[in-house]
């Protein structure tokens, strides 16, 4: 389901986020002696208008670094060493760390907002719920106060909250109604793309199925972009319309999600789609040997080599390019390249 | 507010006695304006009377009625706690915010400041300032000394404080929509540490009208003033433990004493409301 489809507009067509080829690096130097752990190594990708973006991979695998960086949120010891990031609603700065700090606030929230990992704490536990709201949403809205109020009820609406919660505070609600209440108040701008941070992770499924589908819900009627990041690949296959795989810092592969889960190709992905288990299947599932590399210190070439069955000489020497093998499916693997199979 | 103070009243026996002892100090007070006699003036009524339907409280050697000279004298010293307890207050709430979520080099330069209060020894200080001083020194002026000598550890608590806020998320989304160092500041944090400057609040009224008193008694105030510690002062220069006179130091004494146990009380009642563990144990149930 792309919004693109049905609108054919030259605008429509342009990405709303590009990423170029991107690096961000933790700089660290304990006792004068200087480290870089380089937590994005060269990403590039592109999120269309009206879609849902999946970012999948593993913990360190640099997924919140990479949202980090695209959302401006720098700060060091973080930085960003190469690369940009283009807003579609903020062009010309290659990114948002290098745009006016006028223009940036100006932005955020109206055309980008950033659902934070462990979003059950957004709401500030001595305010009220309404005062959230206020704090953050309205000097982006503005106009009068009571008229704020009334959108903020009618928007709570959206996500099945009643106006009391606004009166309420956090400790007041429960699980589900505060992780409603925080998806309320990233969208009440109705922003043109929603960064969101593994934001259901802390929910029971049931839970997590409603809230997702509130989000895709409000979503559809604002056409708003969602770059949604989780290692939950069940939460992937159930809300994103496209996904990207990352490990260790780089994108391994990148296909509309129904494709990744039928028909992976990078031997790594491969591994992640068999090891998720299936209704009345019980045979016993493979695990990968090894560990994910680390950052600070990673292998030469292709960075998953060391745990890699298809490894041969060059995945040890180059790093393998992300190439288009199929019609809008992207791998980064010198095995598939050469029609190798597990 | 006004329905928590009525909790605190229904359900805490310390905050029910600590109300009672501060109420009576401050109504004591409070009279201080409808006296009849002005604070300076003395041999208005006949010395060295005891206590009696007349003179309730009895009279002082320097011919002053005790009651009405000691409610000047503890409107005087509630005063000057309150000066001293609001202005550290404010420092230490500036210093704390500011230190815990700048963070860097800011708060290093303000914590070496803030760790060398906490180590200077304040009374030897404040006799150097009084013999630096002498006779130039008010009332007002010895509340700005103690103030700024006040606030360093209440200002490495809400430090503590403000750094963890300001990992939390909220503090995250505040800046990431654009909120100001200022607003979140005020906004977000302020709130949360709120509790935390009123319980210490009450804590740094006690220790400053217990340091005044010590000065006054010892004389290293401005001794014209009457307040509690200079009642003390004036009742050891005419000798009044030697004379007989007890009624002098007895009434003043046994009204800081309530006005030391009312703050206490009150502070551990607000310490006991804030923390929800004792709020557990206050209903029955286990911590």
């Amino acid at each position: 389901m792309h919004a693109n489809t049905e609108q054919p507009l030259p605008r429509q067509e342009q990405p709303i986020l590009r990423v170029r080829d991107l690096h961000a690096q933790y700089r660290t130097s304990p006792f004068g002696v200087g480290r870089g752990v380089k937590a994005v190594d060269g990403v590039s990708f592109a999120v269309r208008r009206g879609e849902v973006y999946g970012l999948a991979g593993e913990s360190s695998s640099g997924k919140t670094t990479l949202i980090k960086s695209i959302a401006g949120a720098i700060r060091p010891p973080l930085e960003i060493v190469g690369g940009s990031v283009e807003f579609a609603f903020l062009p010309g700065y290659g990114g948002l760390q290098r745009a006016p700090r006028a223009d940036v606030a100006r932005i955020r929230w109206r055309n980008l907002s950033y659902i934070m990992q462990g979003s059950m704490s957004v709401l500030n536990p001595v305010r009220r719920v309404g005062s959230a709201f206020v704090d953050f949403a309205y000097p982006h809205i503005g106009g009068s106060r009571k008229q704020f109020e009334r959108q903020v009820i009618a928007h709570l609406e959206r996500v099945r909250l009643d106006a009391s919660v606004l009166a309420a505070f956090p400790h007041e609600l429960s699980g589900g109604m505060r992780q409603r209440a925080t998806l309320a108040l990233a969208t009440i701008c109705r922003p043109d793309f929603i960064i969101a941070d593994e934001p259901t992770t802390a929910l029971d499924v049931v839970v997590q199925k409603e809230v997702l589908g509130m989000m895709r819900g409000i979503q559809r009627e604002t056409g708003s972009s969602v770059l949604f990041v989780t290692h939950d690949m069940g939460v992937h296959a159930h809300v994103t319309d496209r996904l990207a795989i990352m490990y260790a810092g780089r994108l391994v592969e990148e296909a509309a999600t129904a494709r990744i889960f039928r028909k992976p190709l990078h031997p790594y992905t491969r591994h992640l789609i068999s090891s998720l288990p299936r209704i009345g299947d019980d045979a016993p599932r493979e695990g990968l040997g090894g560990s994910p590399p680390n950052l600070a210190d990673p292998p030469s070439g292709c960075r998953f080599h060391p745990r890699c069955p298809l490894a041969t000489e060059i995945c040890r020497r180059e790093v393998p390019a992300m190439l288009e093998a199929d019609d809008g499916h992207r791998v980064a693997c010198f095995a598939v390249d050469q029609g190798g199979r597990a | 507010m006004a329905m928590l103070l009525r909790d605190l009243l229904r359900h805490s026996t310390e905050f029910r006695i600590g109300a009672v002892l501060v109420a009576f100090v401050l109504l004591l007070s409070v009279l201080a304006s409808f006296s009849p006699y002005a604070p300076e003036s003395v041999y208005v009524v006949p010395p060295d009377l005891p206590p009696s339907l007349v003179y309730w409280f009895g009279t002082t050697s320097r011919g002053q009625d005790v009651f009405w000279q000691l409610s000047f004298a503890i409107r005087n010293t509630l005063m000057f706690g309150c000066t001293v307890a609001l202005v550290s207050r404010l420092i230490a709430l500036v210093v704390g915010l500011v230190s815990g979520y700048k963070g860097g080099w800011i708060d290093r330069a303000l914590m070496s400041v803030n760790d060398s209060f906490i180590v200077i020894p304040l009374l030897p200080i404040l006799v150097l300032f009084y013999f630096m001083m002498r006779d130039r020194i008010s009332w007002l002026m010895l509340a700005l000394i103690m103030a700024c000598f006040g606030w360093a550890y209440d200002a490495r608590l809400i430090r503590s404080v403000v750094m963890s806020l300001k990992a939390r998320e909220f503090t995250q989304t505040g800046l990431f929509s654009g909120m100001s160092t200022w607003e979140v500041l005020t906004e977000e944090h302020l709130p949360y540490v709120m509790p935390v400057v009123f319980s210490t609040t009450m804590n740094n009224m006690v220790w400053s009208i217990g340091l005044e008193v010590t000065l006054a008694v010892l004389g290293f105030t401005d001794i014209n003033t009457p307040t509690i510690g200079g009642m003390i002062y004036w009742a050891n220069q005419h000798t009044a433990m030697v004379a007989g006179i007890w009624w002098w130091i007895a009434f003043p004494t046994v009204t800081v004493i309530m006005a030391f146990i009312g703050l206490f009380l009150l502070a551990v009642s607000a310490n006991a409301y804030i923390d929800p563990r004792s709020r557990l144990w206050g209903i029955g149930g286990a911590s």
